[in-house]
């Protein structure tokens, strides 16, 4: 049976859509460690680069990528504005969230003047839930916490589609960019992010299959 | 975006990645490195285009010995260069000291990334500028990936030009924030090279000592005249100043032009030796300065010296409005910024609060092992039959990873191969247990000389233990002695372990990591048997075996649980703690159901193997 697709919007308003001089935007883009997380902030940091725009942004590699939360920063816009690779608390325009817990811990950076959360509820189980018991959230309990924080917030389940459609809920992450593209929270051209993603060593057809239906997504 | 973008174009770098380019700009030809996070991968994009570019690159066993292969190539006439962590260059340091009196011939630069924060698995937020002093080195530190090339091509000029080897300092945020870089040409690497006699220069004994000594604090006097390519000076409104060096310039501009705030600005690059008729200049007319280093307070101690002839009643701020631990952050530059420029700006206390109070209570996401790690299934096997009263001597690794529930089995880790030789004195002062833990990479790095005296001067030795997943995998996946590849990809003979634990007379077992049973049958005769004793775990990394798989385009035979014979016990969960294995509860207090997400499992069979109640089985994805 074809998964059913799942889209819900909350929100107070569109969040702001700046365009050409004088634009700085700040994504924040967090999940699992090896889940993929880097490949989709890259991916975003390659799309700006393409369109012009002057990048800066935070990796951080090492004991991160041990299964742990993985915080990654894209921030593009003109040379002038954008010159610290960091996001000040509150300032994150866009937060992509590739896993649902994950999403509560980008608040800092997000507030509710300002940022679109896009959360996939697509749950990686830590293990430290059973170690401490601390019970794992249901979503609508991720979403009361978060939505103080978020100006526009979007839950998808992308990741439940792609593993559906491709056998591969990592691809999930390309939808969830096509459908902040789509959804109008994240300034950037469709036509970049293909160029990108038809450069990738593997895969580049899924993905550009997915990530065309995360841009549908987005606009539903 | 690639580190071989084509000449005078844009691309994306890491900062890391934009040394190496920097280094290949400047014709490098030799290149060494141990691999060590926040520098980890300046050495892994040298490697990938080390054949492309003709440069000669290698994984040394450790730091020092990185240093000693980059001075011979330099010594030589041939560019060499290497880069290491923080605690590197405290094991280089022992052959920094005397190649900082000697001089190079061809351009030598040292690479060292500190960590404010430990962000990596750092023990100390050591602030190595120190060094630099101490050797009598310059030291010249980037803000960003642009400046990371700069400075990397002008270390290697400043290194020829004086006949002194260059630190090229960074912090984590230097070396792994991304940014839009404008590269320049890549240069055709001299590589061959001959060494001249000059017992003069390369042998230290006095009173050849004091000459070369004296030529480094000369070299320096010179080199501090001739700093201004690393000096910025903007001007500004007012007569407060900042002065500012490493990733908090780039901080503090985008927070000044966000404050609509613009004071006069003085950017050092260069934090050996600090220049000082540039600080004099700027500080003359000032009211007070705000000096803006992560971690010890070395400019602004330099800036209060140089105040007390040039401008006396200068108020000199810095440790006093920010912390000296840590690494500096917007929140922290910003009240800093207000109270320095007496302006009211924005407090983020309130904010943060709200943030905290959303993560309360939610489970948090620690670094685990890997699904299928080898590691895991040794903690299991070595708690099963030492039990958790012994001690746990810890190192640095992957492994390190098992101080974390549900295992709390590294009991301290305080730097490479130190497990082998606290366990040492700790035996020799208690009849107390030691087991001590050792990764294969760690174990060629430091480990060796520990054996070695364990074998020398040990006679009721500990239990050591040598976690061989033949890889050195936390910092990446570089090749080491018992990988069987050498950094340019070149198949060597693997050294084994087990083999030179032997031939230093000890009683050597090799096991399966993924077998409990084999596990479980060694540890039994290890800790029956007298003396030196080495058990080397053996098992590929599970990042490796799944990459080795996807190119074979197959996948793992994952395992799952048949709940009919499951009886609840939660072994696999909250002592085994495999990633893939899930405990659902519909809500706290319900009976919980154990399932294996086959996604998250990479096959390893060791659940299979410690369920009590035979409940885990092979089984068909999904």
């Amino acid at each position: 049976m074809k998964k059913k697709v799942s889209r819900q919007r909350f929100s107070t308003g569109r969040a702001k859509r700046v365009t050409g001089k004088g634009l700085k935007f700040s994504a924040f883009f967090i999940g699992v460690g090896g889940e993929g997380v880097l490949t989709s902030a890259t991916m975003v940091a390659e799309a700006a680069h393409l369109e012009g725009h002057f990048v800066r942004g935070i990796q951080l590699h090492g004991l991160a990528q041990r299964g742990g939360s993985i915080p990654t920063i894209v921030r593009f816009g003109s040379e002038k504005d954008v010159v610290s690779p960091a996001i000040t608390e509150g300032d994150a325009d866009l937060v992509i969230a590739f896993e649902p817990l994950e999403a509560a811990r980008a608040t800092h950076y997000a507030s509710k003047e300002k940022t679109a959360f896009i959360i996939d509820d697509y749950p990686y189980m830590p293990v430290y839930a059973n170690l401490l018991d601390l019970p794992y959230p249901p979503m609508a309990e991720i979403v009361k916490r978060v939505k103080p924080f978020a100006k526009d917030l979007m839950v998808f389940n992308a990741h439940h589609l792609a593993e559906e459609e491709f056998g591969l809920a990592v691809l999930g992450n390309t939808m969830l960019l096509g459908a902040a593209i789509g959804a109008g929270v994240l300034p950037l051209k469709p036509a970049s992010f293909r160029s990108v993603i038809k450069a990738m060593p593997r895969r580049a057809d899924d993905n550009r299959k997915a990530f065309d239906e995360g841009l549908k997504l987005g606009k539903r | 975006m690639t580190v071989l973008a084509k000449p005078n174009t844009k691309t994306v770098l890491l900062g890391n990645e934009a040394i190496a380019r920097g280094a290949l700009e400047a014709g490098v030809g030799v290149f060494a490195a141990y691999p060590g996070t926040p520098s980890s991968e300046v050495p892994i994009t040298m490697a990938q285009v080390a054949k492309k570019c003709g440069v000669y690159f290698e994984y040394s066993t450790n730091e020092k010995v990185a240093l000693e292969t980059a001075v011979g190539a330099a010594w030589s006439g041939v560019r060499a260069m290497t880069a290491m962590k923080h605690f590197g260059l405290n094991v280089a340091a022992d052959s920094m000291g005397p190649i900082a009196y000697t001089g190079v011939k061809a351009g030598l630069v040292v690479m060292v990334s500190d960590d404010p924060q430990g962000w990596s698995s750092a023990q100390s937020e050591q602030d190595t500028r120190y060094y630099a002093k101490m050797f009598r080195m310059p030291m010249i530190e980037p803000s960003n990936p642009q400046e990371c090339l700069e400075y990397t091509k002008a270390a290697f000029a400043l290194s020829e030009k004086y006949g002194v080897p260059v630190f090229l300092r960074t912090t984590t945020k230097v070396s792994h924030s991304i940014g839009t870089v404008k590269v320049g040409k890549i240069k055709k690497p001299v590589t061959r090279g001959e060494f001249k006699k000059d017992f003069d220069r390369y042998l230290l004994l006095r009173p050849n000592l004091q000459k070369r000594h004296r030529v480094a604090d000369e070299r320096l006097a010179k080199i501090e005249k001739n700093s201004k390519k690393f000096v910025k000076s903007i001007r500004g409104k007012g007569r407060v100043g900042i002065i500012v060096s490493g990733v908090s310039y780039d901080y503090v501009r985008e927070a000044l032009r966000g404050l609509g705030l613009s004071p006069p600005i003085l950017k050092i690059g260069m934090v050996h030796p600090l220049p000082t008729q540039a600080i004099k200049a700027f500080i003359k007319n000032k009211r007070s300065v705000l000096v803006l280093e992560e971690l010890e307070p070395i400019i602004e101690d330099f800036v209060n010296r140089v105040a007390k002839g040039a401008n006396h009643r200068l108020v000199v701020h810095g440790k006093d409005y920010l912390p000296r631990y840590g690494e500096y952050t917007a929140e922290l530059i910003i009240p800093a910024l207000g109270k320095a420029l007496k302006k009211k700006v924005p407090s983020f206390a309130a904010h943060k609060k709200n943030a905290d109070n959303a993560i309360k209570g939610l489970p948090p996401r620690k670094p685990v092992f890997c699904p299928g790690c080898p590691h895991r299934s040794t903690f299991y096997a070595v708690e099963k039959v030492f039990g958790k009263d012994v001690v746990f001597a810890g190192d640095v690794g992957c492994y390190v990873l098992g101080l974390f529930e549900p295992f709390r089995m590294q009991d301290f880790m305080v730097s490479m191969g130190a497990s082998l030789g606290i366990a040492h004195g700790m035996t020799r002062v208690s009849d107390r247990e030691v087991i001590a833990f050792v990764g294969d990479s760690t174990f060629f790095h430091a480990a060796m000389p520990g054996l070695a005296n364990l074998a020398f001067n040990d006679d009721k030795s500990p239990l050591v233990i040598v976690m061989d997943n033949s890889i050195t995998a936390m910092t990446g996946h570089q090749p080491n002695p018992s990988t069987g590849v050498t950094g340019m990809g070149d198949k060597v003979q693997k050294l084994p372990i087990e083999d030179i634990a032997f031939a230093m007379g000890a009683t050597v077992e090799v096991a399966n990591s993924f077998s409990q049973r084999d596990l479980l049958d060694k540890l039994g005769k290890l800790r029956k048997a007298k003396g030196l004793r080495v058990l080397v775990s053996r098992g590929e990394c599970r990042l490796i075996t799944k990459r080795k798989l996807r190119k074979q385009g197959l996948e793992f035979n994952t395992f799952q649980i048949d709940q009919e014979k499951c009886k609840k016990c939660g072994i696999c969960t909250d002592h085994f703690a495999c990633p893939a294995i899930v405990e659902i509860r519909k809500k706290k207090g319900d009976e919980p159901k154990y399932w294996i997400n086959p996604d998250n499992c990479w096959g390893c069979s060791v659940c299979m193997q410690i369920c009590p109640y035979d409940a885990i089985r092979p089984g068909v994805k999904k």
